[in-house]
């Protein structure tokens, strides 16, 4: 068991935005969180990163409480994130971007820049690496916010929305690319709208309505699921089903 | 020729095309004193001082992006700290200077402690009231001779206090090189001032550095006030606490061009310039106040980088202009 | 107990009038989001305003306030859309830039000040001045009292302002989501040309006011400054109803202190507290704050 959370809540001016939410990631696993906009999947992502502590419940990583220390602490446990609309630090290069992110574990500028090739090579980037990145493409933002949470050597990543915005074929490379992470021992839990990467990637998928899970199971289980139907189109449509 | 020799070859040459401007300057730099007038000798330590002090103000203003208003009071406690030092403790110039420098940083991560962990509309607010608190303190402290002011033992020796001067900007700017320019600690700054949250998510923690950076730049003018108070042998609260000290930081700074490297140095050359040209044709009036606020008004909505920033778009580029000479010479 | 009762009165009479530039700068940064550093100069130049009027036309300066209101939303219209261009384009750090822009302004304002005026402390006096009301148990200076009066009147016409009227919501629809007003029709330029103006006027009568209790020179606009930033960090950013219970908490802060340690330290306390508020709450008392 990777990642635990525990009875997690919290609420903004009145607004539950995460209601108890207990859940499970067990190492090497891919889970996928879907649902409406607004049921609190970013906001736990937040929770679990630390941007936010909750009001109530706990977050357990790799055997440790890490409820409400600030990111910073949680991203040199092993926990690295992208958000949902790429954050790439503007006055710099692809390159540099990536090597902020490598200072946690390397030593030194010249360990820095290394492993940051790596890992542009890993996700195809490296061809832009001395680019700026405010002249660079939304996809390889995309791929730049992902290079940049793996420098920083996580055990377990959580994408955001990640193919928000990419096209087709666009999708078609980054499933690919997260595959490949999968592959090399990632644990990654998945935040997202596009069905085909739910169905293609995620061994297990977590329902969320109202910050509330309103159903758990294998992919092709919950797409059939009643209420996930109901949560997504509404009573109208799941009544004529 | 070989390969390699050739590369080195065209290494060294563009090497000494990079440097030799510095060179230049510096060279100049070391010989003033033996070539100008006493005025000049004057105004060149003023411009080397508030270099030193807007590229201070810099590292946390321009780097990190944390707007200090209140950056003038590290000045000033350091003018107060070594007077206090020198006359009522009789230590000598050099260890007053040090702990001036020590003690504003210490202030300064005080100060920082609670006001760098939110937006930097509050750090603002925040340090603009505590370079007003530190005048008013100031002003009712015996040790500090209150509105009175101090008077220093005097030491009337231009050159020397030019190459102290020199010594401690150079030292400013040599720092801000290989700290910020060359190192982590700078690639770190950045990427907090761009987007902090993100920082945060990649393993920076942003409230330490933040200090460190602060700390770092209240350090200098710290060392640079108790050089200036030595230099004019009496100091009082409006003369080195008042609040145009930090204006003239800020307007340098975003003049020359903030988060850059020379930028400071150039905006110190041009306003101290312009400052003094000004003092020469209106008297010391109040009127150089308000270009001061105008400038500052005008830069940020025209040049917001600076100049350094209108160079590096090419809008103004000596470069391309030196590149243009010599396409001219050629023929 | 007397003097603490005469304390206490003075000081909510002062936060009062205080109220006025809190609640202005408040709007300010809650709508536009900009720090306005020139707050303290607005105070300075209505009560410099007042006096130049007073001085060359006679009668009682309270009479030029709807004058200097005028005059001040004005000036406020015309230098909002270079305070604008200062916070948008493509310059990162939006607030910021606006924050340096403001603090340029202020710097000119002060220089102009005292280019004009010079460095001599002038006085204005109503016919308010140095009459005295009796409340209950208290004696209290008329003036004062009306300062006091008019700072309600400005906030509650304020308040119904803001939370009756068709435009008012517009405001505030504005300062809670820009983007999103912007797209359901309201001009956001115009709200905040609007807010500024109305901001800059009732500042400038706020300065009138205080030119005649206390001493009008041009370097008074610090002290309004402090008071302003110390008044929204004790509210929260933005939080206008707040202002009014830190105004009043800092009028008593002002007044308990000048009375029992000494008038000199009144700005090391203030920056005490606002420190430690800093430290504890950092979104205002009543964490309401942005």
């Amino acid at each position: 068991m990777l990642l635990q959370s525990h009875e997690l809540s919290i609420s903004f001016g009145g607004l539950t935005a995460v209601d108890r939410l207990s859940l499970t990631v067990e190492k090497g696993m891919i889970l996928g969180i879907i649902g409406p906009n607004g049921s609190g999947k970013t906001t736990f992502f937040n929770l679990v990163t630390g941007v936010y502590a909750p009001d109530s419940g706990k977050v357990i990583f790799d055997g440790k409480n890490i409820t409400g220390l600030r990111p910073h602490r949680i991203a040199q446990f092993g926990i690295g994130r992208t958000f949902q609309i790429p954050a790439p630090f503007s006055k710099m290069t692809v390159l540099q971007n990536v090597m902020v992110g490598t200072f946690i574990h390397a030593s030194t500028m010249k360990a820095a820049k290394e492993k940051a090739w790596e890992i542009l090579e890993m996700v195809r980037l490296d061809e832009k690496a001395n680019q700026q990145v405010v002249n660079v493409t939304l996809e390889d933002r995309k791929r730049l916010e992902l290079a940049r949470a793996l420098a920083t050597e996580p055990t377990l990543l959580l994408l955001d929305e990640a193919m928000a915005g990419l096209t087709t074929v666009e999708v078609k490379a980054a499933i690919e690319l997260i595959q490949s992470l999968h592959t090399r021992g990632l644990t990654i839990i998945v935040v997202e709208h596009v069905m085909e990467v739910i169905l293609s990637l995620c061994h297990r998928v977590v329902v969320l309505n109202y910050g509330r899970k309103i159903a758990e199971g294998a992919p092709d289980q919950i797409v059939n699921n009643q209420e996930v139907i109901r949560a997504y189109l509404g009573e109208h449509y799941s009544a004529r089903r | 020729m070989s390969v390699v020799a050739e590369r080195l070859k065209w290494n060294s040459a563009s090497l000494l095309w990079r440097w030799s401007p510095l060179a230049l300057i510096s060279l100049i730099a070391l010989v003033i004193p033996w070539i100008v007038s006493p005025l000049w000798i004057r105004i060149s330590t003023e411009i080397l001082m508030w270099a030193g002090l807007a590229q201070s103000w810099n590292i946390i203003g321009g780097y990190t992006g944390y707007l200090c208003f209140g950056h003038g009071a590290f000045f000033g406690l350091g003018a107060y700290v070594t007077g206090i030092t020198m006359i009522h403790l009789g230590w000598p110039f050099g260890f007053g200077l040090l702990i001036s420098g020590i003690l504003a940083g210490l202030l300064a991560a005080v100060i920082g402690y609670p006001t760098l962990r939110l937006r930097g509309a509050y750090f603002a607010i925040a340090t603009w009231a505590f370079g007003e608190m530190i005048r008013q303190i100031a002003t009712i402290l015996e040790i500090t001779g209150g509105a009175f002011g101090m008077q220093l033992p005097a030491f009337l020796n231009l050159p020397y206090f030019y190459y102290v001067t020199l010594l401690i900007t150079v030292i400013v700017y040599l720092t801000t090189y290989l700290l910020l320019e060359r190192a982590r600690f700078g690639y770190k700054l950045l990427a907090i001032r761009e987007h902090e949250e993100a920082a945060e998510m990649v393993g920076i923690d942003t409230v330490t550095i933040k200090i460190k950076a602060f700390a770092l730049s209240a350090f200098f003018p710290g060392i640079l006030g108790g050089v200036y108070a030595y230099w004019v042998t009496y100091i009082h609260p409006d003369s080195v606490l008042g609040a145009q000290i930090t204006d003239f930081m800020v307007v340098m700074a975003f003049l020359g061009g903030i988060g850059s490297l020379w930028g400071p140095f150039l905006g110190a050359f041009v306003v101290q310039l312009i400052n003094r040209y000004l003092w020469l044709v209106w008297g010391e009036g109040t009127f150089y106040l308000i270009i001061i606020g105008a400038a500052i008004c005008a830069v940020v909505l025209f040049i917001p980088n600076g100049i350094i920033g209108l160079m590096e778009a090419r809008i103004f580029s000596p470069r391309e202009a030196l590149k243009q000479l010599r396409r001219i010479v050629k023929w | 107990m007397e003097l603490f009762l005469q304390t206490l009165i003075d000081g909510l009479l002062i936060g009062g009038l205080i109220i006025v530039v809190g609640i202005g700068f408040s709007l300010c940064f809650g709508v536009m989001h900009i720090v306005d550093f020139a707050v303290g100069e607005w105070v300075m130049l209505g009560a410099y305003i007042g006096y130049v009027f007073v001085r060359y036309l006679g009668h009682d300066p309270m009479i030029y306030l709807p004058i200097i209101f005028v005059i001040f939303c004005a000036c406020g219209w015309i230098i909002y859309p270079l305070i604008y261009r200062a916070v948008s384009g493509k310059r990162h750090n939006p607030v910021l830039m606006g924050l340096v822009f403001t603090f340029g302004l202020s710097i000119l304002a002060k220089g102009g000040a005292l280019s004009i005026w010079g460095y001599h402390i002038q006085s204005i006096t109503t016919w308010l001045s140095g009459k005295s009301i009796l409340l209950g148990v208290a004696t209290v200076p008329a003036l004062r009292f009306s300062g006091f009066i008019f700072g309600i009147l400005v906030t509650v016409l304020f308040m119904v302002f803001l939370y009756r009227t068709r435009f008012g919501i517009t405001i505030r629809a504005t300062a809670q989501d820009r983007e999103m007003a912007n797209l359901l029709g309201a001009n956001v330029r115009n709200v905040g040309s609007f807010v500024y103006s109305l901001y800059a006027g009732i500042t400038g009568m706020a300065g009138v006011l205080i030119g005649a209790l206390f001493s009008i020179h041009a370097a008074m606009g610090a002290k309004y400054c402090t008071l302003a930033f110390f008044v929204v960090v004790l509210a929260g950013m933005g939080y206008v109803p707040g202002v009014i219970i830190a105004a009043l908490i800092l009028g008593l802060l002002q007044s308990f202190v000048g009375v029992y340690i000494g008038g000199r330290f009144n700005l090391v306390a203030l920056f005490l507290v606002m420190y430690v508020v800093l430290l504890i709450t950092p979104k205002g008392i009543l964490r309401k704050g942005i």
